[in-house]
């Protein structure tokens, strides 16, 4: 039985084992529905701010009525016009709620009357018609042609902008950090899972049974891989349920929220998991104790936790910043802040192949030495291994019960 | 009585020690230790705790490995696919508390190579043979405590091994499962495997074991077969002879009183001095009640051989 079939018993084990767990179902549950329900929100308050006015027009205001609608829809509002004979009338289907303001009056004496706050867009377009309104007026008197005249006033003003802001820019940080985010979390609960799975093998005490039919490393891969298929799957339906969600409600665009970025996410899962679950499972072997789980993994978090940090005080304000692209190569911090980079569209992909490159060599290191650390540590019971006991450093200075 | 599993396999191999030594520091685990297990043998390996046999089957396992000496298996030291055929019950029991029964021994046969299908056939056979078919869909921790033994017997025995390594096999089992325990052994045994157990059950590793190894402080201290190992030592009588005034052996050559119980007397009988001398010598007194060779019982061997009194061998 070659090793590639035994580490694939031993990661359907591990696999099958968590996957059927409570746990799971839970975590999967709850983070979907979370992410689901924050999107719905979203796009609720979004769509709310957009919704249509229902604004009424009393008598001969509503002969601007028209040209106040058009300029609101130009400004991305959707107005419906009510026309009323009387302002009574008018007042008192406002004051029921049934239209959102009242236009009375014309020219320098137009009134827009509402419940309690006027909406910009409409005032703006209000004032406007109002004022042309006049305006044509006061020519038409004069003997001038209204639309000669108003002819001369369509044009805009030249816009340069010397360093201009990507509109979109702000939105990509937010996906990117969300990316990051998502691994970061997913990497801190599944990265205690191995460990906290390698010392369950520890004080059952299984560990000497599987020892003697298999290799430390390939109990060690099995699991790591096991234990990663289910934080994979994890992983990817959340993003996927957050994909169609959002793409449905049309809160992220689709071109910002690019397959790259959430293909790079899951590749960036993949290494950063590998290279962070090899940690933990040799920190899991240097103890007995599934009390001692969260000592023995607080170190490995650290390093987690301060490249989260990193990405969300130095990575997320300026992902171009010469700072981020330093971090973004330092293997340890590439996986939560590279996909903000990625995101934010200023990672050459020269620049994402070197890193990829460095992590996937540290995996390799890691594995050396995890598989050193596990070997000699794990069929220890009782109290810490010591590091340089673990690491083979002192000769057979071991005693196993 | 039906074999367990795949028997064809007979290798008929011999398990050899050969001079094993293991430190832990100042410690000396094992000391120049060699011994041999034949196929179809049961042995059984005893000493106090500490004494190094849970190191012994350690090193036979490979989880440990030996400062120097060999473990050799069918004539050549051993390697780890032959290993990966030896069932093993760990000092320290070891199964995944939440995973069903069955689940369990299928992964234990997978890990020793079986396919999916056979791994469920002899997982479930075992189980059945075992007496806990009904027990298959049950996580293992909610057993109790002489069936998850069973459980790891079945563990052990699963992928059909070639040979059984059983780390105190009869610890906490009630006398009908140390039975039941016995004779799926002995069976394991007649298909030719050899079979090594430690246990502190003395009376057991003398009604069970072919033969037996007694350690002390890593060093095997007493070798061969229950009969062997119980001849031993000086030759003991117990006379009963109701009649018999104190001194009537004097006459005989090289013979002491070791103890006096009211009418029965143990005489020590020398090198070379004749038991049968002895039993006329009592005649001579009166009636004889009983005259009956003292063989002391592994516990008191191991007793003596404990407190450091010298077994010639």
């Amino acid at each position: 039985m070659n090793s590639q079939a035994l580490i694939r018993v031993i990661a359907t084990r591990e696999f099958l084992a968590r996957i059927r767990t409570r746990v799971f179902a839970i975590t999967t549950v709850l983070t979907v529905v979370g992410i689901g329900a924050y999107i719905l929100l979203q796009a609720y308050v979004l769509n709310k701010s957009a919704t249509s006015l229902a604004v009424g027009f009393v008598g001969t205001a509503q002969s601007i009525s028209a040209p106040v609608r058009a300029e609101a829809a130009a400004l991305g509002e959707t107005i419906t016009v009510q026309p009323y004979a009387s302002l009574a009338a008018g007042t008192a289907d406002l004051q029921s709620g049934t239209i959102d303001a009242l236009v009375s009056g014309s020219g320098p004496s137009t009134t827009l009357t509402t419940q309690s706050s006027v909406d910009p867009t409409l005032e703006t377009a209000l004032n406007d018609q109002a004022r042309q309104q006049v305006l044509t007026e006061y020519l038409t008197q004069h003997g001038l042609s209204p639309s000669d005249a108003l002819g001369q006033l369509n044009f805009s003003v030249g816009v340069n902008e010397l360093s201009p802001v990507n509109a979109a820019r702000v939105e990509q940080i937010v996906i990117g950090l969300l990316v990051a985010g998502i691994l970061y979390v997913t990497m801190v609960i599944y990265g205690q899972l191995v460990a906290a799975g390698v010392i369950e093998e520890k004080s059952n005490r299984i560990v000497e049974i599987l020892l003697a039919t298999v290799r430390p490393w390939q109990l060690m891969l099995g699991k790591i891989a096991g234990i990663g298929l289910v934080a994979l799957i994890q992983v990817v339906l959340v993003a996927g349920v957050a994909l169609v969600l959002a793409s449905v409600t049309k809160l992220v665009s689709i071109p910002t929220l690019s397959v790259d970025v959430v293909v790079s996410g899951i590749v960036w899962f993949v290494l950063g998991y590998l290279m962070y679950a090899l940690l933990f499972a040799a920190a899991g072997s240097m103890v007995s104790r599934q009390e001692d789980v969260s000592s023995v993994a607080l170190p490995v978090i650290m390093v987690l936790v301060a490249g989260w940090i990193l990405a969300l005080t130095v990575a997320a304000p300026d992902p171009g910043s010469p700072g981020t692209t330093v971090l973004s190569f330092i293997p340890l911090f590439s996986p939560v802040i590279m996909p903000v980079r990625i995101a934010a569209g200023v990672a050459p992909f020269w620049q994402v192949a070197i890193s990829v490159v460095l992590v996937i060599a540290t995996i390799f290191v890691f594995a050396a030495i995890a598989g050193r650390i596990y070997r000699n540590s794990v069929l220890r019971v009782g109290g810490r291994v010591k590091f340089s006991d673990a690491l083979g450093l002192t000769p057979s200075g071991e005693k196993l019960t | 009585m039906r074999a367990f599993g795949d028997n064809r396999r007979r290798s008929k191999a011999m398990l050899e020690l050969r001079h094993l030594t293991k430190r832990y520091g100042a410690l000396e685990a094992l000391h120049d230790l060699s011994f041999t297990v034949q196929p179809g043998e049961i042995f059984g390996f005893v000493g106090a705790n500490g004494a190094g046999k849970t190191t012994t089957m350690r090193v036979v396992l490979g989880v440990l490995e030996a400062d120097s000496g060999n473990v050799i298996w069918d004539g050549a030291p051993i390697t780890f696919a032959a290993r990966r055929r030896i069932g093993y019950i760990p000092e320290d029991r070891g199964l995944y508390p939440k995973m069903a029964v069955l689940a369990q021994l299928e992964y234990f046969g997978r890990l020793h190579g079986l396919k999916r299908n056979a791994a469920r056939e002899a997982s479930t056979a075992l189980l059945e043979r075992l007496g806990l078919a009904d027990r298959a869909k049950s996580q293992l921790q909610s057993l109790s405590h002489g069936n998850q033994q069973r459980v790891q017997l079945a563990a052990a025995l699963v992928f059909s091994p070639e040979l059984l390594v059983l780390d105190e096999p009869f610890a906490g089992l009630d006398p009908v499962a140390v039975d039941s325990m016995t004779e799926v052994l002995r069976s394991e045994a007649d298909a030719g495997k050899p079979v090594v157990l430690s246990s502190h059950q003395l009376d057991i590793v003398e009604r069970v074991c072919d033969r037996v190894g007694i350690i002390n402080h890593g060093q095997m201290v007493a070798l061969g077969t229950v009969d062997e190992l119980t001849d031993r030592g000086p030759s003991r009588f117990w006379v009963d002879a109701p009649r018999a005034a104190a001194g009537w052996y004097d006459s005989l050559a090289g013979t002491t009183l070791v103890e006096q119980d009211g009418s029965r007397w143990l005489i020590q009988v020398g090198e070379g001095a004749d038991d049968q001398a002895v039993l006329r010598a009592a005649l001579a007194t009166g009636p004889v009640h009983e005259f009956r060779r003292d063989r002391p019982a592994l516990t008191q061997l191991f007793r003596d051989v404990m407190s450091g009194k010298a077994i010639d061998e």
